[in-house]
């Protein structure tokens, strides 16, 4: 069954009376700066979380627009969308509703890397995260513009400690007070457009920057060290007059594979769906990126763009005297507009023109609205801690493009981690970890936190250590029960489904291991699949499983008394037989990490003067790093292994230490000091 | 006897074994993940090595750890275990063929009650070269073991709790120790023809890899044909029977250089090869009183107090306009970073005669020798004050006398290598330091170096297979034994990032989307 509301989405007027209509509280658990992927996610998570929330946005209308591409999943990406949807997030039904072409990429490469992915409609997009977001209790939509964030002055204690106390809008004296705040300011953060050689302020065509207020205090307040990167978008070309028939249809899945484990069909319906085009770039294309160079500021930038998603002119540049794939995406149903992916470009509009007319099926294109660059401010994200709170003040929580990484999804699962952690640290519930063993989402985070980025960051399947492990089709598996106790954002429908899922999983493999027989019988029962005869042994079912021609129906059809009733399951047990001994020998390395990333460092440690036996560049790089575990602590550049034994040895004695100065508070200050010392491995 | 001393110890004992309960397990993975091959094999191995110091010895002690320590017993030394913890004399055969290796003591100790904790074996057999590797070879083919990792006997007995609070300290010192030691080895293998073989494999590998990474995350949307995966597939082939190969012969590639490395090294015409003469009794370098004689490293292997020594002659370290010269200066430092140990040589007449300045003029000296300009440890160094007989008899003796015990200073000696003056003091000098490093196993052993690459190398053509096995039905099953395979090959050449594998992707492909 589909979502629960398949009633029409309610009118924009509705919206904006229920959040100006009468004056905002005075104060918040949880306040979201930003309505895009990041902040959606991140009210919604904070508000299921049980927080009182608060999500200001610049306006209502646009919430869950997809600024770029008109799609969804992917990759990788399709990885993090089924990991924020076990997590009860909004994207993964959002994409089910508004998706019109539904695909599994790498279909012929092996379910660990399966890439669940959809053209959206954008109109329906922005519709179902609208009526999700005004509906969800616990959640005020608020429009506005954040002038400034009210931050306490540094602890003298503890210097540089500043904490976050809410937000100050602009044209208002009032300002609105909040334990957490999650600021997800996309390309908005000092954005500037660039289009051929005009520049002007915005983080997206026809909307305004977000303030400079905000900006002053991220960087001179708070002291933050910030960056610059860039991104850019092709332009929209009219449909009708593009000459499809020069181009390569490309359809999508006959059978739509929904994102959400909710979900078991797509809103659209097979038939209806609309496929994509493919098309070449030509010699042409490449001639006109060079004439037209002198008029182009963006790329004479030198703010870092993406390697994997570079404009057409970073192409040609980079690999001459090749074609380059260019896509022709549906933006929706009913929509008149083709987008095309791979041509983003920030030339002037008439050059813009020009170039698309190089391409043979665009050779009489027009244009709706011509491609643009962004360029934005971005925090470095190594001053976060791995809950993407800033170290250095209290409260303050980052997630998306502002983190410096790129992508819908990338931004989504960012911003379902933040509203976590913000809506736990204002509910005071202690702090909680998702490991890069057991999720993307702990992959993005760790590579964020503990390396940083130099352009923008984009995941990959290639990023995570444990792919056997973590795959689209377990993602329930491995988050939605943990997602239900520890972290307390899944609703109890979804806990309670997927409990189901994993208790009939596991009767259905128990049932598959009790399944044992010789190899003769086996090939008596199934005659066309070659067992291996070296092995004389007994095989049970999972291992007959295993074989590649071997499918969980032909089994069910031997066995139907015992494996009829789990045929639902039937694919997801067959990936679970094959990949299971790759998994198993995986645990003992996941184990390992796992562990190191329990082991915390504490935050205010001084790693220039810790009375532990460490040479003066591992000071340096501790110190410059301040990794919030061990286990971040092992991965950084220049730590000898050494260097981790004594700190592990600081990490057991830190406990201790703290016993003893407690129960020895009568005595001198200096006389604890020398004990402190004396208990640590010098 | 009332002793305190040792009630407070086990009070101490039992109160850290606590502490440490919980943590101990994490502590060893993580060491694990520096120690080499254990990341890649069982923690349930059986481990051998030899614990008694390299060289000759009358006794040489090889000691097993691990489940299959039993079973490696009893197939080496006779069917019946001895009782525990007694001292038994056996013939010890080869397991496979049954020839007699040698006759020697075997000591059982059941766990707990073992150094480790595990259940462990002895072999007390005796010292030479050819019955140590016979018995390190046959104990690596009983089933289930494999050599030591440096230190892993020392890990082990942490794990089980075995250590008290002031050895757990001093792990880190160990392990210190240890990396300097892999450091010094690894340097060796890398610059000899046994280093390029395994770069050129992690390279390939590394291509490898990236291109089916790339395969798997970008091929619906880019421009990349299947053909990038043909290329893997001819790449891992050959890669699997060039390792093959190469596990086979074991006689092809680098016999490894054993011994101790002693590199004299020093400023032109200061002595080096007098003394490199003085120390092999014969004229294994040409002399000649003009500078910059010696310009390729000379190598001699010599027996210093019973221990081998590779003892390398260098060119005189001067600013040169020869590019052989150079070379030759070049080559010296990067010897004396690979050397166990380094013989200074300073011509004694140009010291200054106040012996503070002395004393400020050879830590300079010491500086410049070593190519990162930092002075070396001073327990793998000595001072060779050279030309002594052309000092006057006063400022011998004050050089003597003052020079000795500077703080910061290695080992000072005064010889003449014209008239042996002082050479027998320099010889006691040079022994106690070749002793101390040999007793460490972990200086020159070969045996144990080649065991390990082996193990590795092993690992990595089987992870390599897991790629053909799943060639065709699960892509990403096969990257899983790229990826496996690179780990293994990593293990001896050094860790590969997944950035490292994105920048090879960018750099040959043209990712769009």
């Amino acid at each position: 069954m589909l979502t629960k509301k398949l009633q029409p989405v309610q009118s924009f007027l509705s919206l904006v009376s229920r959040s100006v209509g009468h004056f905002p509280r005075q104060h918040y658990d949880v306040i979201v700066v930003g309505g895009g992927h990041a902040g959606t996610e991140a009210a919604a998570a904070a508000a299921r979380l049980g927080a009182e929330t608060l999500l200001i946005t610049q306006k209502i209308h646009t919430i869950g627009a997809l600024s770029c591409n008109p799609s969804l999943g992917g990759v990788g990406k399709g990885h993090l969308v089924r990991e924020v949807d076990a997590l009860d997030g909004l994207c993964g039904r959002a994409g089910d509703w508004a998706g019109i072409s539904f695909s599994i990429l790498n279909r012929r490469k092996g379910p660990a890397v399966w890439g669940p992915r959809a053209q959206l409609d954008r109109q329906r997009y922005r519709e179902f995260m609208q009526s999700e977001l005004l509906s969800t209790p616990r959640l005020t939509v608020m429009e506005g513009s954040v002038e400034e964030l009210l931050v306490t002055d540094p602890n003298p204690e503890q210097p540089g400690q500043h904490r976050v106390n809410g937000i100050c809008l602009a044209n208002s004296s009032h300002p609105i007070s909040a334990s957490s705040v999650v600021l997800t300011t996309g390309t908005f953060l000092s954005g500037s457009l660039f289009i051929g050689q005009t520049t002007s302020p915005g983080g997206r065509i026809g909307d305004a920057p977000s303030s400079a207020g905000l900006s002053h205090t991220l960087r001179e307040r708070l002291g933050l060290k910030v960056g610059r990167l860039r991104t850019g978008t092709p332009p929209r070309i009219v449909k009708d007059s593009v000459d499809l028939s020069l181009a390569t249809l490309n359809p999508p899945d006959s059978s739509p594979t929904p994102f959400s484990f909710m979900n078991t069909h797509t809103r659209c319906r097979p038939e209806e769906q609309l496929p994509c085009y493919l098309t070449y770039t030509t010699p042409g294309v490449e001639r006109v990126v060079r004439e037209s160079l002198h008029l182009n500021c963006h790329i004479q930038q030198d703010a870092k763009g993406p390697r994997y998603c570079p404009s057409i002119e970073s192409r040609v540049l980079r690999f001459p005297g090749r074609r380059h794939q260019v896509w022709l995406e549906p933006e929706g149903l009913t929509s008149d507009l083709l987008y095309p992916q791979g041509l983003s470009m920030t030339m002037p509009p008439d050059v813009q023109l020009r170039l698309i007319r190089e391409i043979p099926p665009l050779h009489k294109a027009e244009i709706h609205m011509p491609g643009y660059g962004v360029q934005y401010d971005f925090v470095c994200p190594t001053q976060l801690s791995p809950s993407l709170q800033v170290k250095s003040t209290q409260g303050l929580f980052l997630a998306g493009q502002i983190n410096g990484t790129t992508g819908y999804e990338e931004a989504a699962a960012q911003g379902l981690w933040a509203g976590v952690n913000a809506g736990r640290r204002a509910l005071s519930k202690p702090p909680v970890a998702l490991s890069r063993t057991e999720s993307y989402i702990g992959v993005l985070i760790d590579d964020l936190v503990s390396r940083g980025v130099t352009e923008p960051y984009r995941m990959f399947t290639s990023r995570a250590e444990f792919r056997t492990s973590l795959r689209p089709d377990n993602a329930d598996l491995r988050l939605t029960l943990k997602g239900r106790f520890e972290l307390g954002c899944v609703s109890s429908s979804r806990h309670q489904k997927a409990v189901r899922v994993k208790n009939s999983l596991q009767d259905a493999l128990a049932a598959l291991q009790a399944l044992s027989l010789s190899t003769t019988s086996w090939k008596r029962k199934i005659p066309d699949v070659h067992v291996s005869e070296a092995n004389s042994n007994m095989l049970s079912g999972i291992e007959m499983l295993q074989y590649k021609d071997v499918s969980f129906q032909v089994l069910a059809s031997i066995f139907p008394e015992v494996l009829l009733p789990f045929m639902e399951f039937s694919q997801r047990l067959k990936i679970e037989a094959v990949y299971r001994p790759h998994c198993e020998s995986n645990k003992r390395e996941i184990q390992r990490i796992q562990e190191e990333e329990n082991m915390s460092l504490p935050e205010d440690i001084d790693y220039l003067s810790l009375p532990v036996s460490l040479s003066q560049e591992v000071r340096e790089v501790l110190h410059r790093a301040r990794p919030s575990t061990l286990g971040a602590a092992t991965r950084l550049e220049g730590i000898t292994p050494a260097a981790v034994v004594n700190l592990f040895n600081y990490v057991c004695f830190a406990e201790k230490r703290k016993k003893t100065s407690h129960g020895n508070q009568r005595r001198q200050k200096e006389g604890r000091e020398e004990e402190l010392c004396a208990s640590l491995p010098q | 006897m009332f002793r305190p001393s040792s009630i407070h110890r086990g009070v101490c004992r039992a109160v850290i074994r606590g502490l440490w309960t919980n943590r101990r397990t994490s502590l060893h993975r993580l060491l694990s993940t520096y120690g080499g091959v254990q990341g890649g094999l069982a923690d349930a191995d059986t481990i051998f090595a030899l614990s008694s110091g390299y060289g000759r010895c009358g006794v040489a002690v090889v000691r097993v750890s691990g489940p299959a320590s039993a079973t490696a017993l009893r197939s080496m030394a006779g069917h019946r275990l001895p009782p525990p913890r007694t001292a038994l004399l056996r013939s010890i055969t080869d397991p496979l063929s049954g020839e007699m290796l040698d006759r020697g003591l075997v000591l059982w100790f059941p766990a707990p009650h073992s150094f480790t904790g595990e259940d462990s074996v002895e072999f007390h057999i005796h010292g030479g070269p050819a019955v140590i590797t016979a018995v390190l070879q046959a104990l690596g083919s009983v089933p289930g073991t494999r050599p030591a990792e440096a230190g892993e006997f020392t890990r082990r007995a942490f794990q089980a709790g075995k250590l008290d609070l002031t050895e757990v300290e001093g792990l880190g010192d160990l392990i210190h120790a240890e990396t300097e030691a892999q450091r010094r080895q690894a340097l060796r293998q890398m610059s000899g023809e046994l280093g390029h073989i395994y770069r050129d494999w992690s390279h390939k590998l590394k291509r490898c890899l990236a291109h089916i990474e790339a395969f798997i995350d970008f091929s619906e949307d880019e421009l990349i044909e299947d053909g990038v995966l043909d290329q893997a597939d001819r790449s891992v082939c050959d890669l699997q029977s060039q390792i093959e190969q190469h596990l086979r012969d074991e006689r092809r590639g680098e016999r490894l250089r054993s011994g101790v490395h002693v590199v004299i090294a020093g400023a032109t015409n200061a002595g080096k090869s007098s003394l490199l003469n003085t120390l092999c009794q014969r004229p294994a370098a040409i002399v000649s009183p003009i500078a910059g004689t010696t310009r390729d490293i000379v190598e001699t292997a010599v027996d210093i107090g019973g221990f081998p020594v590779l003892l390398s002659d260098t060119a005189g370290l001067r600013e040169s306009a020869d590019l052989v010269e150079q070379e030759g200066v070049r080559r010296a430092r990067e010897r004396v970073q690979q050397a166990d140990l380094t013989l200074l040589v300073v011509d004694s007449t140009c010291l200054p005669s106040d012996v503070q300045r002395a004393a400020g003029f050879l830590s300079e000296h010491l500086r410049s020798v070593s190519p990162s300009q930092k002075q070396p440890a001073t327990d793998m160094c000595l001072l060779v004050l050279n030309k002594s007989d052309l000092l006057p008899e006063t400022q011998r003796q004050k050089l003597k006398m003052e020079l000795r015990g500077v703080s910061g200073l290695p080992a000072v000696c005064l010889l003449s290598c014209q008239t042996n003056e002082g050479l027998k003091d320099f010889l006691t000098v040079l022994q106690s330091s070749v002793k101390t490093l040999c007793g460490d196993p972990l200086a020159g052993a070969p045996t144990l170096t080649q065991a390990r690459h082996r193990a590795h190398l092993q690992q990595c053509v089987a992870a390599l297979s897991q790629f053909q096995r799943y060639r065709d039905s699960d892509l990403a099953l096969a990257a899983e034994g790229v990826r496996l395979a690179l780990t293994s090959l990593g293990r001896i050449t050094g860790r590969v990032g997944a950035e490292e594998i994105l920048d090879i992707i960018f750099k040959d492909f043209c990712i769009g989307k």
